[in-house]
């Protein structure tokens, strides 16, 4: 396909647009322009549909391409030279990352019009959907770093802003300043790695990161006593570990929960965090020379462990996949880290449908309900069939029952880790890391269903609650979005075998395999052919410059090493005979416990008390950060330095002066009237002579006379120029 | 065309003297007359932007204007603009615009008020556009009086004290800053240029050394510190920072607006236009001292701002973490780092005005500044939900402030760091920290005013009438815009930029 600057731009030019217009005249259209909105990220979607056609019907075709399209900032001057152009890149990866931005948030966006229907500031709602949307579609657009940061901090203010959505409350505001910092901690690690890219490769653009790499550009050049490399490396990474909600630095994620659930759904699945891992998977390359891969796996592996930990005690069912979400993304950030890069895209895309299901499914409980609490829910299944139907299948998804995508994907990075933990020839330590995974694997089994049974199964635990639920009907836009989300949960969809891994196939090859032919690893060495080209946008502003280049696609594991076939063989079977089995107990475990009620579950958090108050507590980072580091550290500082400035610094050093200079005209004046008498006119006597008039106004507040002195003394120096020369 | 800096210089004066004829009780003919001036100044600026050649490197040859002044000195009153001084310029033009009309609610002594803003709007143009030293200095003094004065009497509770702090630390500046005039006078011979400051540059004095106290002192390293004193404390640089919050907490709020937005940055202003040509070999053997200090400003600023209980204070403290910023681009002496230290200048001018401009919009209602009050309790509260439009437009203008890409402060920090990141690593990983503080301080004062339940005293505001609104539109316009694209501030500025450091990459 031809591809031109009109095909492309429109993806993120409509939902922008839809901003503008929103923003401005949103309260003179009708319906508050929510259509605008919708209609602008349905037709940006339809738009995408056709290059991701073109991706997947042109034989598999993994071309990419490079548009200049516009010279942002250009300081050349003489032999000086300095630009920074602005493009797009697409390649297949692209492609797919579209098309799931884009069919989420249509469905988010329809979804949202009945959620939100009624709420005072509902215009304003879809401005800022409209604003989210757009700068995510821009990222993944962008064929830079810096470009992409650009939409990277758009998207934190529009985070920033929903999540502060209802800011009449207290904790809103908390929520949305606790969110925006903490990722912004992130933003500036990256943004100190693209000045340490820039250092030297000179701008940040993929194809010439990749370019440097395959020359070796990076060799030799050091910051700080690390080398450059993994300084920058590093600091890409710790961007996602802010934007992606990963240990450290998870702590936003939960109480981003303030915003309404749409915007949770649009934040936690299709935008915000993808983003993060996206950045790690585009600056894969980097992250491989700087060899920080192992910092990023056990990272991984420790968000995922971690947050399901703290899953299984939440009440609230927003909180419940507040955690998940953390928890799988840490799964995303361990196939990254293991070298499973197909994998963990793939599951950044099956996550994002489930994880987007989901959140409406339990807004649709929430708005039913009134409530998030779900010791207040159960039974819920007969009032709302429809959202029980499809939590259930989003559910089975993200508990890795076969058959569905979360199992295709999850698997398939688990059994990429447990190769890279047991085979790979490392350290047998790195075995941990496969274990935290698997771990983590049958909390979220359990943890999930745990959810599902309290709130759909059993009696109703509050009758009043029950009684006040409608029953559910077949609404447009209520339903249907999350009828088609349930329905892309299936594996099939992405992948025609039934394990993810092509050991047992359903469809021909070339149907099954779509993912991983479509998706690979960016092979450095194929960029080498890549030539810098001084842009001038003057020339080419009306020719479409499309760059192209071939890079073929790793066959086999993408980034695992594939040396040892057996071992990555053996690694897969098993690692998915015990995904299976895991995900099989850890839902029987949470059926005994709250169907069959064999056990109350009080008998564990008995068992388990110093466990069980860790994780309701979120392992103390909160409070460690909160209590300590902010108010016991940041702010006892600040209040020290600020002291130390005006009360010590200002008072006495400044200040002092005008002690200093009063003892100078007094022992002056007695110099002046005992020993000189009236010749010093020399320049100290002037210097004195001038502290004198300055203590005098000081003291006396006579201003005016000030200014005559300062012409008298001002035209004595004019007169002793005279008299000098 | 030479007649045209003149004008743009005298303008404001004849409206001066056009204010003092207005009868003092005539309060409404005096504002009006004041704000016809001003927009006919800001017009003749554009008309100054619309005949600048983007492509000369130095003073624009059709714009000078040079006429003797004292030549018994060789003082000569001679004027120029380059691509440095013209976004000052321009700036200088609409903040004093828009003051006019966010000062229309000053009561008291409202013909002195405006003659003595006229007064200053002529003296910093002075400053802008002198090219002789002796002219330079002198609207660089001129420029005191009137500030003076406007906070010394249109001031806060605490304005006595604070204006003749902030009077005598410049003064004290200058006053080494005219030692260094006086030695480059006797330097170069007291002849024909010697007060000349495009004569002056180039690094004549590099070999130059000079007797003083018994020893032989290297002349340039001398006085590349006099002027550095003298520039310093005006922009300011951490440790000569501390008149800053005094002036602008007891300053009124267009008093603050034009101190934040053009004083300051006559300072940074002074360092490109003079410091550094000049004495080039000095500016560059001294450049990591520059970067430190601007660093320490950087964070120094913020953690301050931090520890702020008044709005206005924080926004001073922003201030000398921002203009620290300039200095970190100015030490870098690469083409993005010194095009982005001009580009903040003028970004910060619009961004910070917004600030103060908004803090002043909010004192006229509340008569307090304060975010959490001494006693403990909250100053605003729920100001989000009582005052939309103030709420959207303030927001942009924090925005701006804090760096958000899309906004002007963004692609400015964002160029200082990428020319600066070479040549101080070091520096610049701790100065990013900056923007993270940055941001923390700002969202932690909005969110203290913004949010939660409206107080029964915010109940008692109204939101911003259509004047207020009318003068904060321009502001926002030129943040937004330039943030999106900034090519044409910076085109007017590479060329400039380019010559200079042409000359000081001979040094480096």
């Amino acid at each position: 396909m031809e591809y031109t600057i009109s095909t492309i731009a429109p993806i993120f030019i409509f939902p922008f647009m839809a901003f503008v217009v929103n923003a401005f005249f949103g309260r003179k259209l009708p319906r508050q322009g929510d259509w605008l909105s919708v209609g602008a990220i349905f037709a940006s979607f339809l738009y995408t549909l056709r290059i991701f056609g073109d991706f997947i019907f042109n034989k598999f075709s993994t071309d990419y391409y490079v548009h200049k399209v516009f010279n942002w900032i250009d300081l050349s001057y003489g032999d000086q030279f300095f630009k920074i152009d602005l493009g797009i890149y697409i390649d297949n990866m692209t492609a797919i990352m579209l098309l799931m931005v884009t069919g989420v948030a249509t469905l988010i966006h329809l979804f949202s019009t009945w959620y939100m229907k009624g709420d005072e500031r509902y215009g304003k709602f879809f401005v800022y959907l409209s604003l989210f949307t757009s700068a995510m579609l821009g990222l993944v657009l962008a064929d830079n770093l810096l470009l992409l940061f650009v939409f990277w901090e758009i998207m934190g203010f529009c985070s920033y802003s929903l999540i502060g959505f209802y800011y009449e409350k207290e904790e809103a505001g908390n929520a949305s300043l606790k969110a925006f910092m903490t990722t912004r901690i992130g933003d500036v690690f990256l943004l100190l790695g693209i000045l340490g890219i820039w250092s030297v490769v000179g701008n940040v653009n993929y194809v010439d990161i990749y370019a440097a790499i395959s020359q070796g550009l990076f060799e030799g050049h050091t910051v700080m006593g690390i080398s450059l490399a993994s300084f920058a490396a590093f600091c890409v990474f710790m961007g996602t570990v802010g934007k992606s909600a990963q240990v450290p630095l998870q702590v936003w994620l939960p109480d981003a929960m303030m915003g309404p659930t749409p915007c949770s759904a649009l934040i936690h699945a299709a935008t915000m965090v993808a983003a993060g891992v996206y950045l790690s998977l585009r600056m894969y390359p980097l992250m491989e020379l700087g060899e920080v891969t192992h910092i990023i796996a056990y990272v991984g592996a420790i968000t995922a462990f971690l947050a399901a930990t703290i899953a299984l005690v939440q009440t609230d069912i927003k909180a419940v996949l507040a955690f998940s979400t953390i928890s799988q993304l840490g799964y995303m950030v361990l196939g990254i880290g293991v070298g499973s890069y197909n994998a963990a895209f793939m599951h950044l895309i099956t996550h994002a449908v489930f994880k987007a299901c989901l959140f409406l499914s339990a807004g649709s409980v929430i708005h039913s309900t009134h409530t998030q609490e779900m010791p207040e829910m159960g039974g819920l299944r007969k009032k709302l069939p429809i959202t029980f139907l499809a939590m259930l299948l989003c559910t089975l998804a993200i508990a890795g029952i076969p058959i569905f995508s979360g199992f295709v994907s999850k698997d398939r990075i688990l059994g990429d880790a447990l190769y890279w933990g047991l085979y790979a020839g490392q350290n047998k330590v790195h075995f941990i890391v496969p274990m935290l995974g698997f771990g983590g694997a049958f909390l979220t089994a359990f943890y999930m269903f745990r959810m599902m049974f309290l709130t759909f199964f059993g009696e109703p635990k509050d009758k009043e609650v029950y009684e006040h639920c409608h029953h559910e009907h077949f609404e447009f836009n209520r339903t249907l979005p999350l009828i088609i989300l349930a329905a892309l949960t299936l594996g099939v969809f992405y992948s025609g075998s039934l394990t993810g891994q092509g050991e047992i196939k359903i469809f021909p090859r070339a149907a099954q395999e779509w993912f991983k032919i479509l998706v690979a690893a960016p092979e450095v060495k194929n960029f080498e052919s890549y030539t810098k080209e001084k842009f001038d946008f003057a020339d080419t502003r009306e020719e479409k410059v499309w760059e192209k280049a071939h890079y073929h696609h790793q066959s086999g594991y993408a980034g695992v090493n594939p040396d040892n076939e057996e071992g990555i063989h053996h690694a897969h079977i098993n690692g998915a005979v015990a995904s299976v089995i895991i995900a099989f107990s850890g839902v029987l475990l949470a059926f005994f416990l709250y169907i069959r009620r064999l056990m109350s579950p009080d008998f564990f958090v008995n068992m388990l008390k110093p466990l069980h108050r860790l994780t309701t507590h979120r392992y103390y980072f909160d409070d460690f950060y909160i209590g300590i580091l902010l108010k016991k550290g940041l702010l006892v500082f600040n209040n020290a330095l600020a002291f130390l400035d005006m009360g010590i610094y200002d008072r006495i050093a400044i200040d002092g002066w005008a002690k200093v200079n009063n003892w100078i005209y007094r022992a002056s004046k007695w110099f002046d009237d005992v020993i000189v008498d009236s010749i010093a006119v020399d320049g100290t006597g002037t210097a004195v002579n001038l502290f004198n008039l300055v203590l005098r106004v000081l003291q006396s507040g006579k201003i005016q006379f000030y200014f005559v002195v300062l012409i008298v003394v001002l035209s004595g120096y004019i007169w002793s120029l005279n008299f000098i020369s | 065309m030479s007649g045209l800096l003149n004008w743009v210089l005298w303008f404001p004066v004849i409206g001066m003297i056009a204010v003092l004829c207005v009868p003092g009780t005539k309060v409404q003919t005096i504002r009006y007359v004041t704000l016809v001036t001003t927009a006919i100044t800001f017009l003749l600026t554009l008309v100054l932007y619309a005949s600048f050649d983007t492509e000369v490197g130095g003073m624009q040859p059709h714009l000078s204007f040079k006429m003797p002044w004292i030549s018994q000195f060789h003082i000569n009153y001679s004027l120029g603009i380059d691509g440095i001084s013209l976004p000052m310029i321009i700036l200088t033009g609409l903040l004093f615009l828009i003051c006019t009309l966010s000062s229309w609610t000053v009561e008291k002594n409202v013909k002195a008020y405006f003659a003595l803003m006229l007064m200053l709007q002529s003296s910093v143009f002075g400053v802008f556009m002198a090219l002789d030293f002796f002219l330079f200095y002198v609207y660089w003094e001129v420029m005191l009086l009137p500030m003076f004065f406007l906070i010394g009497i249109w001031g806060g509770e605490n304005r006595e004290y604070a204006a003749i702090k902030f009077f005598l630390y410049t003064f004290f500046g200058s006053i080494i800053m005219l030692v260094g005039i006086i030695a480059l006078y006797y330097a170069t011979g007291k002849g024909e240029d010697s007060f000349n400051i495009l004569a002056l540059q180039g690094g004549q004095f590099t070999e130059m050394t000079i007797h003083l106290f018994g020893t032989d002192w290297s002349f340039e390293r001398l006085f590349f510190w006099a002027m550095f004193l003298g520039f310093a404390i005006k922009v300011p640089v951490f440790p000569f920072h501390t008149w800053l919050p005094h002036a602008h907490v007891q300053a009124p709020t267009a008093v603050s607006v034009i101190l934040a937005g053009v004083l300051l940055k006559m300072g940074t202003y002074g360092f490109l236009r003079i410091a550094f040509p000049i004495f080039p070999s000095a500016a560059v053997e001294y450049a990591h001292v520059l970067a430190i200090l601007g660093c320490i400003s950087v964070i120094y600023g913020a953690f301050c701002a931090m520890a702020q209980n008044d709005v206005k204070k924080l926004i001073a403290y922003s201030s000398v973490s921002h203009m620290g910023f300039v200095m970190l681009g100015m030490s870098a002496m690469t083409t993005q780092g010194m095009n982005g230290a001009v580009l903040q200048m003028f970004n910060h001018g619009t961004s910070t005005a917004m600030m103060f401009l908004m803090v002043g919009v909010l004192y006229e209602r509340s008569h307090h500044r304060w975010i959490v009050k001494p006693d403990g309790t909250k100053g605003y509260g729920g100001l989000y939900t009582h005052m939309p439009k103030y709420s959207i437009i303030f927001i942009i203008g924090m925005f701006a402030s804090l760096g958000l890409p899309g906004l002007s402060g963004f692609i400015s920090e964002a160029l200082i760091f990428l020319g600066i990141f070479n040549k101080f690593t070091t520096i610049t990983v701790i100065a990013v920290l900056g923007l993270l503080v940055g941001a923390a301080y700002l969202l932690w004062m909005f969110k203290r005013m913004f949010f939660g339940e409206v107080s029964d005293e915010v109940k008692e505001y109204d939101d911003m009438n259509k004047r207020e609104i009318g003068y904060m539109i321009p502001l926002c316009v030129a943040v937004i815009f330039f943030g999106i694209y900034p090519m044409p501030v910076l085109n007017i500025m590479r060329a400039s930029v380019g010559e200079l450091l042409t000359l000081l990459a001979k040094y480096n």
